[in-house]
């Protein structure tokens, strides 16, 4: 069960599709660990519900009418049948992104114990990325230009503030610094959505900080 | 079949009445009852005896007809109801052309018509669920307009749906009652704003700038107008 949520701002723009596609996923992936927060953007849902029921009603003509019937016994269109070789045991829509195993994706190495692995959203203002760090691993104090959203799939990590496991969930804006340092026992895997690239504040580090060019789309 | 789905129907449209009638005006379980012709126990944990003969949901009532044996008869009639409303819905404040709207309806009904088997009267009110629905398409048509290329539809964002225990299901179905009650009683500035976000799909961002109003000034309000639902939304 998770234990840290997105915060209920996020909620009620997920709930009311006004947010872009790689957060909306994020969010959606960790609804699908969360009980919790189910039940809160169900009730976020019903606010939508009866808005509708209080708009003003637009006359809809008799055609649109006849259209739609004449398309009702039209076959359903196919939907995406679930992988069922992967070893992620991810939730629906990160498996139909990652598409197979981890393993199999692309994994780009920032340091010894931090891989990267892009995948596509075709949002054109975020990063929807796979960090994969190494059991004990640590990813270099770093700040971000802008938001950070992450949720914990696999493994776990603790920084300054607490430790996360599976399904939990966390956001952070602006420049705040931190040092995440995964859980010991097994690697890290998390999904992270930026909309400004990962800045290395050590020296030491900071020549890396091109490779961390933001990847959004 | 028909008859489960009669008394249900009839339960989710008194349900409420006894229980606000305890909770708002002082009213007793008992007086209700009084009122009532006859009662009959819900089904479920709960030892519910709930009078007959009040207000039924015809809506949801319809989805579940539709769902269950294609009709076309309820589905004309949910047509009618509902189309007017998701044109509308299209229509605010969003720059989808008046053609655009039609065929958002279009898509929305035929949704309707394919998913209604999945609708569960007991989780949602059956204009919720056209919300969602209604929500996801407007999603996908401005992505498509924009050509905006991602592999993900609205739809791959549904979770499967679980059971979900009887007494939370009765708590949501209260709170959803009161929520429709007490929206039309929020300040104006708080309902504006909710509308914005729920009906034009707008991020408090988005919101903030149309309404020339600082971001935390619309959080803010939004937050107070969903704190003030959100007592009887957790009820």
């Amino acid at each position: 069960m998770a234990h840290h949520h997105p915060p209920m701002d996020l909620l009620i723009e997920y709930s009311a599709g006004a947010l872009p596609v790689a957060q909306s996923a994020c969010v959606a992936a960790h609804l699908s660990y969360c009980q919790h927060c189910r039940h809160s953007v169900d009730k976020l849902e019903d606010l939508g519900g009866a808005h509708l029921e209080r708009l003003d009603p637009q006359p809809v003509g008799e055609s649109v009418l006849e259209r739609v019937m004449a398309r009702l016994d039209y076959p359903e269109p196919l939907r995406y049948a679930p992988n069922e070789v992967s070893d992620t045991q991810l939730p629906g829509l990160l498996d139909r992104l990652i598409n197979g195993n981890y393993a199999d994706l692309v994994w780009k190495r920032v340091t010894q114990s931090l891989s990267i692995s892009h995948l596509k959203t075709g949002d054109p203002n975020h990063e929807f990325a796979l960090y994969r760090i190494a059991e004990g691993g640590r990813i270099p104090e770093h700040t971000h230009g802008g938001s950070e959203m992450t949720l914990v799939l696999r493994g776990g990590f603790a920084d300054e503030s607490g430790e996360y496991h599976p399904g939990d969930f966390l956001i952070r804006e602006g420049w705040d610094k931190h040092t995440p340092v995964a859980l010991e026992g097994e690697e890290c895997i998390c999904l992270a959505v930026l909309d400004a690239p990962l800045r290395f504040t050590r020296l030491r580090h900071r020549w890396l900080n091109p490779l961390l060019r933001l990847r959004a789309g | 079949m028909q008859q489960k789905i009669r008394l249900f129907a009839l339960y989710q449209g008194t349900a409420t009445e006894c229980i606000l009638g305890v909770w708002d005006d002082g009213l007793t379980f008992m007086a209700n009852k009084k009122d009532a012709a006859n009662t009959v126990s819900a089904t479920g944990k709960g030892k519910w005896n709930i009078p007959t003969g009040r207000r039924t949901d015809e809506w949801s009532e319809s989805l579940v007809l539709i769902g269950e044996s294609q009709d076309r008869g309820a589905f004309t009639r949910f047509f009618r109801h509902f189309a007017p409303l998701i044109k509308a819905f299209a229509l605010s404040g969003s720059s989808l052309s008046a053609t655009h709207a039609d065929e958002l309806v279009q898509e929305v009904m035929l949704k309707v018509w394919q998913k209604a088997g999945g609708f569960n009267p007991e989780k949602a009110a059956a204009s919720t669920w056209v919300y969602t629905i209604a929500r996801n398409c407007r999603t996908d048509m401005f992505r498509r307009l924009q050509k905006f290329d991602t592999p993900l539809a609205s739809d791959d964002f549904e979770l499967e749906s679980e059971e979900e225990e009887s007494f939370v299901v009765l708590h949501t179905r209260r709170g959803a009652e009161r929520v429709r009650e007490l929206l039309g009683d929020l300040p104006p500035d708080q309902a504006q704003i909710l509308a914005k976000v729920y009906m034009e799909g707008k991020s408090h961002s988005e919101a903030a700038a149309e309404l020339d109003l600082p971001l935390g000034t619309v959080k803010s309000r939004v937050r107070l107008a969903i704190q003030k639902l959100q007592g009887l939304m957790e009820a």
